[in-house]
């Protein structure tokens, strides 16, 4: 069993088997949390890992500075470690960032077609 | 019920345009992405001025759960089958673009306050026929074809659901995608065998928002795609190149005699027109052309965004939009060769020529639209798509999306933003709420199809 804590819902704790991906196990354990597809595709559900480590290989949604600034695709993610995040759009700052303003870098981009940095 | 005889719908484009002026208007708003854990829903709008509500949303449908995130919508009839006495325009089939949920919508029981009939469940499509990611829905003669932009997990081209008339799965619509690496939106003229599809991008590119880069990488669309309607598979491929970066929305002229069409190229901002030669080849040109904007945040000039486009029901003006500089334009097609723009109004935006109208700040731009049969009113919404919205909108989170009215004056051409219309969606009930797509119970421009 791994411990949950949601730092923005007054550092609530959830204990996860990690059998099932945190959504379901959160939602089923009563945490109100947005979502959408439920297979790693479509970002609605992204959370910020704040420490603790994820599995989180079959999301499709978000690109290498997503990850780097620690967001987390809840409906396929399962918990590794003890965790904590931030949940809901509150959670969202870094998530989604104006694509003409704020371009990103070949090795920022999603796994299939970042480059990676030591061969820029 | 909305035409003279028999079936649903007009005998004619031009028995549609003399239709009685439309009271109800039926409008998705969405609180998927805005961090409401409320379901979307189906708003019915009072558009009949004699009202005491006009102006008002007058009722709500709430789909069973959260996070469908409904996009666009169609009739499970319309003037294809008027000939056809035993159908009736009664059903709009609504898609949850993220969780592949299609809603049937029973409009007609009461017209006020429409009904969930049936749901057409996402997983079971995805297990019967492999898609996801569901957009257009038009009927076809009494059935009903679905785009759907990827396959069960996401992955591009996708293809087309075929429902029968009891919303039952009958399989994939098409025999072969060909060749096709993206789909998107469609239009089909019958009496030229044809359809034409075109390409967004795969829904695990586009749901979770919008990467420029993308673009180079040919995660989106540049195509257009000719069908051989009756064989079902594509037959040509119409590389757009620069000009028809993310081509979007396919319309034919609604004579059904005409092989001319248009699309808008959003990320290009270019109206393409294409049709078939007197040789039967098709041909496509660029005629219109929106200049991107200077902006003093952006490192670049701002593209326009052409994410709609809509032809009139009498096939004289075309109307498209701006979304990123906040503009709707019209254009006299008579020539579809060489249209002349018309009229102009402001909404929103980024440019900032508008940020207020008729008392409330618009977040977002004018995005989607739909024009009266008579071509004389046309409701627009600022809402494009939750992750995107978020990436270029991100105030739309507080204060939720707008509809406003435009007169249209058909005879001399000219818009004009209405004073007595106005629907801030960020008043809802349930909090600021994104509005979408709309439709008339009796049939509109962005709908009805003759054989």
């Amino acid at each position: 069993m791994n411990k949950i804590t949601i730092a923005n819902r007054n550092n609530t704790i959830f204990r996860v088997k990690g059998t099932k991906p945190l959504l379901s196990e959160l939602r089923s354990q009563g945490l109100d949390l947005p979502y959408g597809c439920q297979y790693g595709g479509c970002i609605t559900c992204a959370a910020k890992l704040i420490n603790g480590e994820v599995d989180q290989r079959s999301q499709v949604a978000l690109n290498n500075r997503q990850i780097n600034n620690g967001y987390v695709i809840l409906c396929v993610a399962r918990a590794k470690t003890d965790c904590t995040f931030e949940i809901g759009v509150e959670s969202h700052d870094n998530l989604y960032r104006n694509p003409f303003i704020d371009p990103l870098a070949p090795h920022e981009l999603k796994a299939d077609i970042a480059i990676s940095k030591d061969n820029n | 019920m909305d035409g003279l005889c028999c079936g649903p719908g007009y005998a004619s484009p031009s028995e549609a345009v003399r239709a009685p002026r439309e009271k109800l208007l039926y409008t998705i708003a969405i609180y998927t992405g805005t961090g409401i854990q409320k379901p979307d829903y189906l708003a019915t709008i009072d558009v009949n001025p004699e009202s005491q509500n006009y102006s008002q949303v007058i009722h709500r449908l709430e789909m069973p759960g959260i996070g469908d995130e409904l996009h666009h919508m169609g009739w499970n009839a319309c003037s294809s089958c008027h000939g056809d006495e035993k159908m009736t325009r009664k059903y709009l089939l609504v898609p949850g673009v993220r969780s592949n949920n299609i809603y049937v919508i029973d409009t007609a029981t009461n017209p006020h306050a429409p009904s969930l009939h049936k749901v057409v469940d996402g997983a079971k499509i995805k297990s019967e026929t492999n898609l996801s990611g569901p957009h257009t829905v038009h009927c076809l003669g009494s059935e009903i074809i679905i785009s759907f932009l990827g396959d069960a997990k996401g992955e591009a081209p996708g293809g087309y659901l075929h429902l029968n008339k009891e919303f039952e799965i009958v399989g994939r619509w098409e025999n072969s995608m060909g060749d096709v690496p993206f789909s998107y939106d469609f239009w089909y003229q019958p009496r030229h065998n044809v359809m034409v599809s075109s390409e967004w991008a795969a829904p695990n590119t586009f749901m979770p928002g919008f990467d420029l880069e993308e673009v180079g990488h040919l995660k989106y669309g540049r195509r257009l795609h000719i069908w051989d309607f009756e064989k079902k598979k594509p037959i040509e491929t119409i590389y757009l190149g620069e000009d028809g970066l993310i081509p979007l929305e396919v319309k034919f002229m609604h004579d059904p005699n005409s092989s001319h069409g248009f699309c808008g190229a959003a990320l290009s901002a270019n109206v393409i027109h294409f049709w078939k030669s007197k040789d039967g080849k098709w041909e496509w040109e660029k005629i219109i052309d929106i200049d991107n904007e200077p902006h003093p945040d952006w490192p670049i000039p701002i593209p326009g965004v052409m994410s709609a486009l809509l032809v009139s029901m009498d096939d004289k003006y075309l109307y498209i939009n701006n979304w990123l500089h906040g503009d709707m334009r019209q254009y006299n097609i008579s020539d579809p060769h060489n249209p002349v723009l018309t009229g102009q109004i402001w909404m929103g935006g980024l440019l900032g020529k508008a940020p207020i109208v008729n008392g409330v700040k618009v977040a977002g731009g004018p995005q989607m639209y739909q024009l009266s049969l008579d071509g004389k009113r046309m409701y627009v919404t600022t809402s494009l798509f939750s992750t995107w919205d978020n990436q270029f909108y991100p105030e739309i989170r507080t204060e939720g999306g707008v509809m406003v009215m435009i007169d249209c004056d058909v005879v001399n051409g000219g818009m004009k933003i209405n004073k007595d219309f106005i629907l801030d969606f960020g008043k809802e009930p349930n909090g600021p709420s994104r509005c979408h797509e709309s439709r008339y119970p009796g049939g509109d421009c962005t709908s009805d199809i003759w054989l």
